[in-house]
């Protein structure tokens, strides 16, 4: 959910940004990360946990705790919270592990 | 190779702080921040700085962090690189960097790390679920990129962190269920926790989070109260409906990179866990490497400014000998010594002891004047009765009423009553006390308190009608002569009220201070007013 009004802190509504998420088309807006477009289309669960399959999300949204990690133009294990979207970004849940020979 | 005097990691207060001292003393700083902008902590911090004047406070983290950029902008010899990760620091003194994908080398003549803090988690079931969430996350959510995680949230911990966020969720629309803290007494300043008791969240004591409930993301949570010795109370469970639950339980010093570099770490719970061991001018084991800031003890925003700018004085001492710079470095040290010298600065005191070796220090006398507040979040009577001006003063004049109860470093008030009827502090953790003589409840302080703790009454008049005046950090904004609901310290609903002033100007940077006309019997239970919403 975007915050449409705030008393302290005004959002500019940047230009549009479109990309896929599992192959959905969706749209952010410029100066989004990867999470914070999709939390405001209200998509919490990024991924899942590689062993028990348990559902993953977004938790301390620094790049500290890999969490929220994703696969990234085919790239495995991309921290989503820290990483600004693009035009034309292809982001997938990254199940079950993300290897990097999956990549190359 | 990139060669400098002084690498500077992090770009927080702290960073910024030791960047400026050094560059002032003519070194060459390079200053490494892994985000896109300088400012750390306090890019999120909305609200008004609590702590020193001289260090900012007063002002929101948002405008503190403006002026800072500012003054390091200007130093031509320190050199800022953004979106810039440090990662490693080796015993030759080369350290690297990760910067647009590449790897960078740096050789400095001096390190200051000062990388702040990372929040710690909490074990319950369910914990892994989509929906639980630091309480910094939250905040980068909703104030850097202006969405909202949740609509109902459950904060865990009662510290300032918990405290202020809750706040800042209501700020940005949603809504606090409730805030839990295991411990009998509220952990943060009291005047945060009055902040949000009169917004109707209720603070549960003695309570904690035993399961979250939800198969994809968070739905509910389950919590249970506690004993005096922290053990569950059989039958007490009960749940909540939340679609988020925010963890703020502390934060741990972000140590890693110095680990690497052969510092040595001693375990003090006080200070936040496992914390580098360094002398009084932050200098490390490892010759050339100072710390600053969250990661050499958990605290504020002071005292990481003043941190800073004491390890980036050791450093230029150190490079560039021959400075008179003692003279500023025993003041600083000084300031940070009044900073911890009040009752909330036990722990730190305590903590900083271990890691010197010297004594411990003599507890503050204790009082138990406030322990009601401690609980509740709510002022007792006698509390308020010993803010209050006698009764022939109140019928003279309008009066200014402090709800500060709690000995905080904190002082913008002093320095914001143009008729100096709040007395100036002989430490800064003085309670503020009112000369009713001096004050022409003009309410020029109420906006500047960053415990939103300062109203202004008048009950000067004939009849029934009297005024309060408070702050107002919400929206709708109220308007003239608008009919408001009038909220107690719990935030019930005892009456209304009618809007007599609105300030709204840049000088009062968002804080509006709103003037109603309520029944006379209230003005000492009201303490917030809330926008009637039209259907
Ligand atoms: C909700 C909340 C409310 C607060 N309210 C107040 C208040 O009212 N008054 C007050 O005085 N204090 C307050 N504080 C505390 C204050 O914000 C902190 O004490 C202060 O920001 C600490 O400064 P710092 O520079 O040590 O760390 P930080 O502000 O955390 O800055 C550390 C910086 O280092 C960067 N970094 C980390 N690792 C690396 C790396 N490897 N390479 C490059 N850069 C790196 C980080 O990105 C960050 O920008 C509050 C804190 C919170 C969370
Ligand atoms: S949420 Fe912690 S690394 Fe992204």
């Amino acid at each position: 959910m975007r915050i449409s009004e705030h008393p302290i802190l005004s959002f500019r509504q940047n230009k549009e940004v479109h990309f896929t998420f599992d192959g959905k088309e969706v749209t952010g807006y410029e100066g989004d990360t990867i999470v914070s477009a999709l939390h405001a289309l209200g998509i919490w669960k990024l991924s899942e946990s590689p062993v028990h399959r348990r559902p993953r999300g977004l938790f301390c949204a620094i790049g500290h705790c890999s969490s929220c990690l994703m696969r990234v133009n085919g790239v495995p294990n991309v921290r989503s919270c820290v990483t600004p979207i693009e035009e034309g970004m292809v982001v997938e849940s990254q199940n079950p592990r993300g290897d990097l020979y999956d990549h190359v | 190779m990139i060669t400098c005097d002084l690498l500077v990691i992090g770009g927080g207060p702290a960073g910024i702080s030791a960047a400026v001292a050094a560059g002032k003393a003519g070194l060459k700083v390079l200053l490494l921040e892994e985000r896109e902008r300088l400012g750390g902590q306090l890019t999120k911090q909305t609200h008004r700085f609590f702590g020193s004047v001289a260090e900012r406070a007063g002002t929101r983290g948002i405008a503190i962090i403006k002026d800072l950029e500012t003054v390091v902008a200007q130093l031509e010899n320190v050199e800022i690189s953004l979106s810039t990760t440090a990662l490693g620091i080796y015993e030759d003194g080369v350290s690297t960097a990760l910067k647009s994908g590449k790897m960078i080398k740096i050789k400095p003549k001096a390190i200051v790390v000062a990388t702040g803090a990372f929040e710690k988690f909490l074990p319950f079931e369910n914990n892994d679920l989509p929906g639980v969430y630091g309480a910094g996350a939250v905040q980068t959510l909703m104030n850097i990129y202006g969405v909202l995680p949740a609509r109902r949230i459950l904060m865990i911990g009662s510290g300032n962190i918990g405290l202020i966020v809750s706040y800042q969720l209501v700020q940005a629309g949603a809504e606090v269920v409730g805030v839990i803290e295991a411990s009998p007494k509220i952990g943060g300043y009291l005047v945060h926790a009055s902040k949000i008791r009169r917004l109707g969240i209720p603070i549960y004591p003695s309570c904690t989070i035993k399961k979250a409930f939800g198969q994809d993301r968070v739905v509910g949570a389950e919590l249970v109260r506690l004993d005096e010795k922290w053990k569950e109370i059989p039958g007490s469970q009960f749940t909540v409906d939340c679609d988020a639950i925010c963890l703020a339980v502390g934060l741990n010093p972000l140590i890693d990179l110095l680990g690497q570099s052969g510092c040595q770490f001693k375990y003090i719970p006080e200070l936040g866990g496992q914390v580098p061991i360094r002398d009084e001018s932050m200098r490390t084991n490892v010759p050339h490497l100072y710390i600053a800031g969250d990661l050499s003890s958990i605290e504020e925003a002071t005292a990481a400014l003043l941190e800073g700018e004491l390890a980036g004085l050791s450093a230029a001492k150190q490079i560039r000998p021959g400075q008179s710079l003692e003279a500023r470095m025993e003041e600083v040290k000084t300031h940070l010594r009044a900073l911890r010298s009040g009752p909330v600065g036990e722990k730190i005191r305590s903590g900083l002891s271990k890691l010197t070796g010297e004594a411990l220090p003599t507890p503050s006398p204790r009082t138990n004047a406030i322990d009601e507040l401690s609980r509740t979040g709510i002022a007792s009577p006698a509390n308020l009765a010993g803010v209050l001006p006698d009764e022939k003063r109140k019928k003279t004049r309008a009066y200014a009423v402090i709800e500060c109860y709690q000995q905080i470093p904190c002082d913008p008030c002093v320095h914001n009553c143009p008729f100096g009827a709040i007395k100036p502090f002989s430490d800064i953790n003085d309670l503020p006390i009112v000369d009713f003589d001096l004050c022409t409840g003009c309410g020029q302080c109420i906006g500047r308190c960053p415990g939103l703790a300062i109203f202004t009454v008048d009950e000067t008049r004939d009849g029934d009608r009297a005024k309060i005046t408070l702050p107002y950090e919400f929206l709708p904004k109220p308007v003239r002569e608008e009919t408001v609901d009038l909220l107690d310290r719990s935030g019930k609903c005892v009456g209304q009220g009618v809007v007599k002033s609105v300030l709204n100007t840049p000088k009062q940077d968002k804080t509006t201070i709103v003037t109603v006309e309520i029944h006379r019997n209230l003005v000492q239970d009201v303490r917030q007013i809330r926008v009637v919403q039209k259907s």
